[in-house]
């Protein structure tokens, strides 16, 4: 286990989720083992002692919002609820330690949230998230978490301000340091059409891998897919995406075969695009700043309560449609494939991105770009114009 | 709890301890508790209970917990043995006002055990005698939910199921044998009593939090997933991934498999959806005149296992089980293992013919009767008998999945696939991709996987949901159902609980390291390697390297067993 705890490491490090030299994992088979800083090497040991469970990321995020949005939590809450759909979905809350709160035996206040809860956060130590049977699942609870506070905090910040002393100079340092401008640029795609098999197979793998590159998704989420004929490639569910090799199903369109039961969620969304339209390539991820500013709906009068769900609105990023939908069979297959047809982008209510092209990945990947940096331009335009000046 | 002693036929109610139900939670671990005065005695011994325990989710709207375990002593592994089962039956049992009856003694003559609320009757039926699973539910029609047995578990068949009146099986373990041998033909439960939510909120939250993670699960809700196609939307992934048992597991690849793939039940039989009561994912398929259509594991033992292609012919196999009472694993495992001896393996229509002989025990079925094991012992051919503990493997080629081939072995109940059902990692990704053919790992995720189970058996749920939802929303369930908290943490530390009191009585009855053993093929025969992917046979010395690893997680010596005879005395 010790060559996966290496890996996973080395992960939080290359998508620059978490802070260089702040990192450990343990994983406990019939001994316990543990790797990276050893006062949180020892501290994932300590708490994973103590549960059923396999694996412990504990790890310092690189940026500090999940401390904030600890420190901005009314006195008495101690949790935060997502909002976004992946990890509303999946994580249902995030319960957090205060300072105030580790005195004593830490590792037990926090093996007790991690009872219940796949993370936690711990103020001032950084996240701790736990893989029920493998290191890489702590590692994608910890990649979730992290994805989480990103998109609440960045919510947060946009409708209150900075509440917190030092939020506005953390948050500026972000905007200059943390951020890299987002491009296609220096990636180089197959031309299509793309047919032969082995082709298909290869692109997908590396497309896969240039959306968790450029950060167009965190952790696992997100999924691709080619049509060739009446075969949908299409890469499978909890497959990460920059390790797509081997993780492709070749689903029939006609449903003859059930091959594809491994297939991601999205499959039904996939097939109705291929189906509605005449794209070759679909490309999904979960770009941070289209994820917030997808929930920001300007509708003051509305009767809908269950956003995620039951919304049946197309309001616009730009020229980007927004509809709702849950994720599989919950609603998104439904309401993506008609408004995608025609500008081969859409985004979904507090999910992420869906883009197509006719040909080949780049026109895809190209759109999924251009629909990021709109939502991070107009992000900053809208907080920039509430007189956030601070964070210049 | 409804107690009833059909020696002096007598019924009576007694209370669970709150102890118990806290330390045992209901269903499954409710049942092997209440096995610590019996788990010694010979299975058809008249004081042997036979236990139907529903769990604490039972009547509510909880999804897939209409169900109930059954609990007693395998007359076929000689080991502790439950098995859960869907349907109306457990939903009735519920609304009569019962959480667990347990029924000891015998009658000479058959009977059956009518349960309403504040009434429970022992009722004669000789006139029943022989008849068929259909033709006894059809006796007590308009009467409520109907578990029986067919003439297998009359005639002491070691792998006879009880049958649910909807075509829901006990099934594997033989425990339809061990009510034959009580004289109990049937029981019938109905009721209208409802169950108190402590609280509703947190409870319809919970709720909307599973029936989300169901919908996003391409294995439940996706377009090729169970809810469309059954458990045979897994007959073509087995076949892609060479770990379909073909010929007595010869072979782990049967070229005609896609005759009775998902897709081509669905188009020959015009399958639609059916399932247990109030389970929003409805599984279980049927053709338009109600005739129950075969699960996965089914098509593939009655196909492959025995060189099979006609679908039809394995559907006429699948219902002749089901009217006669019988597991259709063992029954299919036990013809292939018994056609490998002889040199040749029964066609459709011997089959058939075969299957009523076991049931009736007659000609070869007299030693058919006694399970693959037996069967090939008894031919001097043990080696055949692709079985762990005596109970036949289902159709996950071991050598397919390094998990399922420790699981097979470290399973209480012998080689099933359910108790730590790595097929689910190690084949569907859910909740995460693990690698079939490493042994790294494996060990602790067995013990947690059968830790988990444990638990999802005791509340009762079923299986299928953990391919979408996981403890997290089921802890919330019941402690909005119970106004008691719970947590994923304490029901898996009540889930150890569970497991290991049933391995403990396992020891107490002789089992220990020599029996957590793979037939020898598996570690001496390759699989059907191709399309780039190996089927090596299991290396025996990792293997072994991991279930000493296993015994030593579980807190158990090299051998297996106990470090000392206390553990009883230190649980509830």
């Amino acid at each position: 286990m010790r060559d996966q705890i290496v890996k996973y490491i080395s992960k939080l490090v290359s998508d620059r989720s978490a802070m260089p030299g702040e990192i450990a994992f343990a994983a406990q088979d019939d001994v316990i083992t543990a790797e990276g800083d050893p006062r949180l090497a020892k501290l994932a040991a300590d708490v994973l002692s103590r549960l059923t469970c396999l694996g412990m990321a504990a790890a310092r995020p690189s940026l500090p919002f999940a401390d904030f949005l600890v420190a901005r939590a009314p006195e008495g809450v101690s949790c935060i609820v997502p909002r976004d759909t992946e990890t509303r979905t999946f994580l249902h809350d995030i319960p957090f330690l205060r300072r105030g709160e580790l005195a004593g035996d830490p590792e037990a206040a926090i093996a007790r949230l991690l009872g219940s809860r796949k993370g936690v956060i711990v103020e001032g130590v950084g996240i701790v998230a736990s893989g029920a049977l493998t290191v890489e699942q702590a590692y994608i609870n910890w990649s979730s978490v992290f994805h989480s506070t990103f998109v609440t905090y960045l919510r947060d910040v946009l409708h209150d301000g900075f509440i917190v002393p030092g939020e506005a100079e953390a948050f500026a340092a972000f905007r200059i340091h943390w951020l890299h401008p987002l491009t296609a640029e220096g990636l180089s795609f197959r031309t299509g059409p793309l047919d032969r098999p082995d082709d298909i197979l290869a692109e997908i793998a590396t497309v896969g891998r240039y959306t968790v590159e450029r950060g167009l998704v965190d952790s696992f989420f997100g999924n691709i897919s080619c049509r060739s004929g009446e075969v949908v490639y299409i890469s499978q569910t909890a497959a990460s995406l920059d390790a797509l090799a081997g993780c492709i199903d070749p689903v029939p369109m006609d449903n003859s075969s059930t091959f594809g039961i491994t297939a991601s969620s999205e499959l039904l969304a996939h097939r109705r695009i291929y189906e509605l339209s005449t794209a070759a390539t679909i490309l999904h991820g979960h770009p941070r700043f289209a994820v917030v500013m997808s929930m920001e709906c300007e509708e003051t009068r509305c009767g809908v309560t269950d956003c995620w769900k039951d919304c049946d609105r197309v309001r616009f990023l730009g020229d980007t449609p927004v509809v709702a939908g849950e994720i599989g069979a919950g609603g998104l297959a439904k309401r993506v494939p008609p408004v995608i047809v025609g500008p081969r982008r859409a985004v979904v209510y507090g999910h992420g991105v869906f883009t197509a092209g006719d040909k080949d990945f780049a026109e895809a990947f190209r759109a999924m770009v251009e629909v990021e940096n709109w939502c991070r331009e107009e992000y900053f335009r809208r907080l920039d114009g509430m007189g956030a000046a601070a964070v210049e | 709890m409804l107690r009833v002693d059909l020696a002096e036929r007598r019924a009576w109610t007694e209370e669970i301890p709150q102890e118990l139900l806290h330390g045992y939670l209901g269903g499954r671990g409710l049942g092997v508790r209440l096995m610590r005065e019996y788990h010694g005695l010979d299975p058809f011994d008249p004081a042997m209970p036979i236990i139907f325990a529903v769990g604490p989710l039972c009547g509510t709207q909880a999804p897939t917990a209409a169900r109930l375990t059954v609990i007693s002593r395998s007359p076929l592994t000689g080991t502790i043995y439950d098995c859960s089962a869907g349907g109306r039956f457990a939903w009735r049992l519920k609304a009569a006002g019962v959480d667990l009856l347990s029924i000891t003694g015998r009658s000479a003559s058959p009977v059956a055990l009518r349960v309403t609320p504040g009434v429970a009757e022992i009722i004669d039926v000789p006139h029943l005698r022989g008849k068929s699973v259909h033709e006894t539910v059809a006796a007590f029609a308009g009467e409520g939910s109907v578990a029986a047995i067919g003439p297998a578990g009359e005639n002491g068949v070691l792998f006879a199921n009880i049958m649910m009146g909807e075509g829901n099986s006990v099934g594997r373990g033989g425990l339809g044998a061990v009510m034959g041998a009580k004289g109990l033909k049937a029981v019938v439960v109905n009721g209208d009593r409802s169950v108190a939510i402590a609280d509703r909120e947190r409870f319809d939250t919970a709720r909307q939090d599973v029936i989300r993670l169901f919908r996003a699960s391409p294995v439940i809700f996706g377009e090729l997933g169970i809810a469309e196609y059954g458990t045979p939307a897994l007959v073509d992934l087995m076949r892609q991934r060479r770990m379909a048992p073909t010929e007595n597991f010869r072979r782990t690849i049967f070229e005609e498999s896609g005759n009775y793939s998902g897709p081509a039940i669905r188009r020959d039989f015009h399958a639609k959806k059916d399932g247990c009561y109030g389970c929003p994912i409805q599984c279980k398929k049927s053709t338009p005149l109600g005739e129950h259509l075969p699960e996965y594991e089914t098509v593939s033992h009655f196909g492959a296992l025995n060189g099979i292609a006609s679908l039809s012919a394995i559907v006429r196999s699948n219902t002749l089980c089901n009217e006669l009472g019988m597991d259709t694993i063992s029954a299919a495992a036990t013809l292939s293992a018994w056609g490998e001896a002889r040199g040749r393996f029964p066609d459709g229509e011997e089959v058939q013919r075969l299957l009523s002989d076991i049931a009736f025990r007659r000609g070869d079925g007299e030693l058919l009767a006694m399970g693959s094991r037996r069967a090939a012992e008894s031919l001097g051919r043990p080696e055949l008998s692709m079985s762990v503990k005596g109970l036949e493997l289902p159709a996950y080629d071991p050598r397919g999945a390094y998990g399922m081939a420790l699981a097979y072995c470290t399973s209480n109940r012998g080689g099933c696939h359910l108790r730590a059902y790595p097929i689910s990692h190690e084949i569907l990704r859910k909740p995460i991709a693990t690698d079939r053919f490493s042994f790294s790992g494996k060990a602790r995720i067995i013990a947690i996987a059968e830790d988990t189970n444990a638990a999802v058996d005791s509340l009762v749920a079923c299986k299928f949901s953990f391919f979408g939802a996981t403890l997290e929303e089921y802890a919330e369930l019941l402690s909005a159902t119970t106004g008691v908290d719970y947590s994923p943490q304490s029901l898996k530390e009540i889930g150890s609980r569970i497991y290991l009191t049933e391995r403990y009585y396992n020891c107490a009855n002789g089992f220990s390291v020599k029996d957590d053993v793979l037939p020898q093929r598996f570690h001496a025969e390759a699989g059907s390697s191709g399309e780039g992917i190996e089927v090596p046979a299991v290396d025996r010395a990792r293997f072994d390297e991991e279930l000493q690893k296993y015994y030593r997680i579980r807190g158990l010596t090299p051998e297996g067993k106990f470090p000392d005879r206390d553990f009883l005395l230190r649980c509830p």
